[in-house]
């Protein structure tokens, strides 16, 4: 049996190459014909094949908001602690994130040198900044850079151009929106828990 | 207008300094007087001419064509800016025109009448196709999200007004329908029709426009949101109490995401025959010298391919078919192996085979296969040719096929 069998789109070795690293496919993705490989699968007669292909091999396609990706299908969930840590990091630099003039969100493009720029002359961001855990980073710049290349690893940013060391946003940035919404905070969740009622995590 | 003028005149003016006109519609800003002479296409004479036409504007040492003019063109070419104001002067133009015409039912008002209601249609449309392409450029490229925010509201009080105005307009022409049709003009019901259809699917692109940005506002007013969750949340934990004042734990247990559950890419075992490829070599090669391993860097690449590595494939199927060649010469007994090889006739596939070549063959086969061959110790001659057409002798040996080998192979 051949891939022919399934119609199922060429590409199909590539998206598996990309989401079975763990990483995401966002529509406005450049790198791999990203925002190509999101398309087809975003395709109607696409994504029902493409799924059920994966399935076979427990992998579940994920949608999200302009991105995909795969989950296992009846894993049980190990290392608890080390997702929570992971997760404890996304926090703190979405919240550096959130805390600059020019809040850094979907779509928008940055330099790490903006970036170290700005928390220089704003002592909370510096802090912010210094409290971040990242290991043999001296300088602040060097900091940041280190952050840009562990979110850029794990496709939420992408670099756009190695010379001018300037990131973009992917759409993925929605997944940790996303968790973030989907975390209620206790004694004060009622203004909180209207705006994730409508949205389905998995 | 300052003097008496008529059509004919303000061509023929216009007409005369196009390049200036031009140039002028182009950089509707910011032109002096000076500027506009150096370029050199108007005299001082013929600028003196078209500001006396009122054609140009002199303030401040900065010209600027007539507002009419420019209006003008940007009405006949469709472009410039439309607000929503033009679209109201149409629709209070067109009720007084209507009204007249209801008093007097005279041609100029009906004319009149005719031409505000294609403005309208004309400015609708395009005041329409702006406000998409603004609320779309607003959203993808405004970097300060709160001007973007704020502009995307602007563009949704925008679009009420003019949803405003499309109501006003179906409720105008419904009013007077019986007019309309009192006056038995069919280009005005043609253009009524129009009209009527234009609207009708102007308030479907508005509908879109709608949700789009109440789309994008909601968007941002989430990520929004979230970054104010998200501060909230790192204050928490900055506190140490991230575990136990929120359901951390618990969602991030939900989270099924390939990553985070510590499922590695699948990893796949090199193929060992790929190793004694040229590209596996190279690998080899770095993985040595990594761990600083000197033995394997012995073999080394092979080198390139001759040019005529084709020819020399010929060759080897000569040598691979010697097998079956001496098999052949071993079955027959007419001949000795040296005139055996003389007389071959070789498959055409192998290409012209030359005296020396037999020779060489002769050779080999004599050394290679001895134990079935039956050597005799006696010479024969052979005469031939060389290349400088010298006549030449050569001695060999009579060999044949070993009979006694294959008796007694036959007895066993």
């Amino acid at each position: 049996m051949t891939a022919e069998d399934f119609a199922l789109p060429r590409q199909t070795h590539d998206i598996f190459a990309i989401m079975a690293r763990g990483h995401f496919i966002s529509s406005n993705g450049t790198k791999d014909n990203m925002s190509r490989l999101y398309d087809i699968i975003n395709q109607e007669e696409n994504f029902p094949r493409l799924q059920a292909y994966f399935n076979v091999i427990k992998y579940n396609i994920e949608r999200g908001n302009n991105y995909f990706y795969f989950s296992r299908i009846n894993e049980g969930n190990s290392l608890i602690e080390k997702k929570l840590e992971t997760f404890e990091r996304y926090i703190d630099v979405i919240d550096l994130f959130a805390s600059m003039d020019n809040k850094i969100t979907i779509g928008s493009r940055f330099r790490p040198a903006e970036i170290a720029e700005e928390c220089n002359a704003n002592v909370r961001l510096k802090q912010k900044l210094q409290k971040i855990p990242m290991y043999r980073s001296e300088t602040m710049l060097n900091k940041v850079r280190d952050i840009c290349d562990l979110m850029a690893r794990d496709s939420y940013l992408e670099l756009e151009d190695e010379n001018t060391e300037s990131y973009k946003v992917l759409d993925s940035y929605n997944y940790l929106m996303d968790v973030i919404n989907a975390i209620s905070i206790y004694e004060e969740s009622t203004g909180t828990d209207s705006n994730s009622s409508g949205i389905i995590y998995n | 207008m300052a003097l008496q003028v008529n059509v004919n005149d303000i061509l023929s003016q216009l007409y005369h300094n196009r390049s200036t006109v031009e140039f002028l519609f182009a950089n509707r800003e910011n032109i002096t007087v000076n500027e506009l002479l150096a370029k050199g296409d108007l005299s001082d004479e013929q600028y003196q001419r078209m500001k006396s036409l009122d054609l140009v504007y002199e303030y401040e040492n900065i010209v600027s064509l007539n507002d009419a003019v420019v209006a003008m063109f940007e009405d006949f070419m469709e472009i410039g800016e439309v607000t929503p104001g033009v679209i109201n002067d149409a629709i209070n133009e067109l009720k007084r025109n209507i009204h007249f015409y209801q008093e007097v039912h005279e041609h100029r008002f009906l004319r009149s009448i005719k031409k505000y209601l294609k403005k309208i249609s004309v400015a609708l449309t395009r005041e329409i196709i702006k406000l998409q392409k603004n609320v779309d450029d607003t959203y993808k490229n405004e970097a300060n999200y709160r001007i973007k925010l704020q502009k995307l509201e602007n563009y949704r009080e925008k679009r009420d007004t003019i949803i405003d105005f499309i109501h006003k307009t179906e409720k105008t022409i419904d009013e007077t329908r019986q007019l309309f049709t009192f006056t038995n003009d069919t280009e005005l019901y043609g253009i009524v029709n129009a009209l009527k259809s234009t609207l009708i699917e102007n308030l479907d692109y508005l509908i879109e426009i709608q949700t789009n940005i109440t789309d994008y506002i909601n968007k941002i007013q989430f990520q929004l949101d979230v970054y104010v969750k998200a501060q909230r949340l790192k204050e928490i934990k900055d506190h140490g109490t991230l575990h136990y004042r929120t359901n951390f734990t618990e969602v991030l247990k939900t989270i099924n995401t390939l990553r985070y559950n510590n499922v590695k890419g699948p990893r796949t075992k090199i193929s060992v025959d790929f190793l004694f490829t040229d590209d596996g070599h190279l690998l080899c090669k770095r993985v040595a010298e990594k761990y600083k391993l000197a033995r394997l860097m012995m073999r080394g690449v092979a080198g390139k391919l001759p040019g005529n590595f084709k020819e020399q494939l010929i060759d080897q199927q000569i040598k691979l078919d010697t097998e079956k060649l001496v098999e052949r010469f071993l079955t027959q007994t007419k001949h000795n192996l040296f005139e055996y090889l003389m007389d071959y006739k070789f498959p055409k596939a192998v290409g012209n085979v030359t005296f020396e070549d037999r020779l060489s063959l002769f050779v080999e086969i004599a050394m290679e296969y001895q134990n079935d061959l039956e050597f005799k110790y006696r010479l024969n001659y052979y005469d031939y040719e060389d290349n400088q057409q010298r006549k030449k002798r050569l001695g060999y040996t009579i060999i044949l096929p070993n009979k006694q080998e294959k008796k007694s192979k036959k007895a066993a």
